[in-house]
């Protein structure tokens, strides 16, 4: 597949593109420091700080939910690589309010190393850091180490932001961080690659008449690959091995995010979503909460990831709170 | 080769190093694209410039300093796993300096095991790194010049790297490739091997010069 994107010089793409997130949104959003994403008004001393790392290619995560409410910086590595410890190092500081700052990861190699050798720095400096791990993936097996992050870090950003926000000290926000994702389990689906903007190359191969169930963000092979499916049938096989893991039963409550993985259109979401609502319904599960939409994209890979998460009463308040971030807007 | 290595010294290898990746870096972003996102030789690129420029004229004489700088500034080049696993190695060695080349060689691996759990086998930079250093401890204790221990040390590094072939991926993003990525040679072994050719040319090419003035 011949690459067709509007970029300018491949190596500016990261710059270019932050500069331009930044300008749509001058009232929110600033860089600061070595190309940072921050928020435009800088949190009220004394409230914990909220930063989180990632590559960049996934717009809008994961910069998109830097805002009141959410996150306060957000640390933008290359296309699909991790920033390096000095910039998040950097963040830190910046985070710092008075009352310490937590740092959300997603389990990526790359996100890990980076994030542990920030954490040692931060340690020698004397800074009041904690970090938390999202990692729901289900497809990576058992072990939590091999479970990746996925669009799970969108509730967990939502509810310890809020909880930031509204002043409670950095144990509490690490807990509330921790209990919204050991709470949760995605499944990614894709059904067509994605090319790599600064190489033109694509990121992995599949046939025309497949799809393959547990690809990751990056194009990182599944378990499940199987010709395609109808949007019913897909919802059913991914919804049912959801389900199991996080072990559901009836009368608990449930926000499901489908999230687009850049290519696969809204029609096709609410499609998928209508019949996740109707399994749930069926089995006596309540939907108390739903989000569709692209939260991270993969450029123009084709397919969806699927979370559910089980919602306590203080996680679905946290969850109302209002945020003014971009891309995740509650009033 | 218990002597200690000078600050010229290890520019010189770094400056090898940098001409080596620089005359390969399209071939390390193809192999990334068989496992990876095809961005491996830029990234290597990207290391080299910072590596340089730590050790570019005109800055300090102090080989320490110098190579505090070059890990500080090959962990921010912002380039996944890769980079900052360079950048560790280079401020474990750092850390080390005062000690002879392999001595130095084996705190930077030492500071890089702390880091990843990733061991020789799983198809990973550690496939060449650990047989060079290896290669290099052998040499040492065999009372091998400096010259003849790095040149032990390629040799190793291009033979691990190329076994890396038939290896499966364990480890970072492409262990979710699993069988797939048998037949391509891990990029991140390769740049190592690469490394270990530059290090030995620098090393050399300028005695070689300084000899025949």
């Amino acid at each position: 597949m011949k690459m067709k994107k509007f970029i300018n010089k491949p190596e500016n793409i990261v710059a270019e593109l932050l500069e331009g997130f930044a300008l749509s949104h001058p009232d929110r959003i600033r860089l600061v420091g070595n190309n940072l994403v921050a928020r435009a008004l800088p949190k009220a001393k004394g409230k914990v700080g909220v930063v989180t790392l990632g590559g960049s290619g996934h717009e809008p995560g994961l910069s998109g939910f830097v805002g009141e409410g959410m996150l306060d910086i957000s640390v933008p590595g290359e296309i699909f690589a991790a920033p390096g410890a000095p910039r998040c190092l950097e963040a830190i500081r910046l985070a710092e309010y008075g009352s310490g700052v937590l740092f959300i990861v997603l389990n990526h190699a790359g996100d890990v190393l980076s994030s542990n050798l920030t954490m040692e720095m931060a340690k020698r400096e004397g800074l009041n850091v904690k970090m938390t791990l999202t990692h729901e993936d289900i497809s990576g097996g058992t072990n939590p180490e091999d479970r990746r992050g996925l669009v799970g870090f969108l509730p967990v950003y939502k509810v310890a932001g809020a909880a930031a926000e509204e002043g409670q000290p950095l144990n509490a926000c690490f807990e509330i961080a921790e209990r919204m994702g050991r709470n949760m389990r995605t499944l990614a689906v894709a059904v067509q690659t994605a090319t790599h903007p600064s190489t033109g190359q694509a990121i992995f191969d599949l046939p025309d008449d497949e799809m393959e169930i547990g690809m990751g963000q990056h194009g990182e092979a599944g378990t499940g690959r199987m010709k395609l499916k109808t949007a019913d049938e897909t919802a059913e096989i991914m919804l049912d091995m959801l389900l199991k893991d996080l072990g559901v039963k009836a009368g608990e409550e449930l926000l499901v995010i489908v999230n687009g993985a850049g290519a696969t259109t809204l029609m096709e979401l609410f499609t998928l979503f209508r019949r996740v609502d109707q399994i749930l319904k069926a089995k006596g599960i309540k939907l108390v909460r739903a989000k569709v939409g692209e939260f991270i994209t993969t450029q123009e890979q084709a397919g969806f990831q699927l979370m559910i998460a089980r919602m306590d009463k203080e996680l679905i308040r946290l969850w109302d709170a209002p945020s003014n971030a971009p891309y995740f807007v509650v009033r | 080769m218990s002597e200690c290595i000078t600050k010229d010294e290890f520019g010189r290898m770094v400056a090898g190093a940098a001409t080596e990746i620089r005359t390969k870096h399209v071939m390390l972003s193809e192999l990334d694209c068989a496992a990876g996102d095809g961005d491996h030789g830029a990234t290597m690129l990207r290391t080299m410039e910072k590596l340089e420029k730590a050790f570019a004229p005109g800055g300090s004489d102090d080989l320490k300093i110098c190579l505090k700088d070059a890990g500080w500034s090959v962990l921010g080049v912002d380039g996944g796993a890769s980079s900052s696993l360079l950048g560790v190695f280079f401020t474990g060695m750092a850390d080390a300096v005062g000690n002879d080349l392999t001595e130095m060689f084996e705190a930077g691996l030492a500071a890089l095991q702390k880091q990843t759990k990733a061991r020789p086998g799983d198809k990973t930079m550690m496939d060449a790194l650990v047989p060079a250093i290896n290669a290099l401890r052998s040499a040492a204790n065999g009372g091998k010049s400096v010259r003849e221990a790095l040149y032990d040390a390629a040799a190793a590094a291009r033979a691990g790297a190329d076994a890396t072939r038939n290896l499966q991926a364990r480890y970072g993003r492409a262990k979710f490739l699993g069988e797939k990525t048998l037949g391509h040679a891990d990029p991140g072994a390769t740049s190592i091997s690469f490394l270990f050719e530059g290090f030995y040319n620098g090393f050399t090419s300028v005695k070689g010069e300084s000899n025949n003035a």
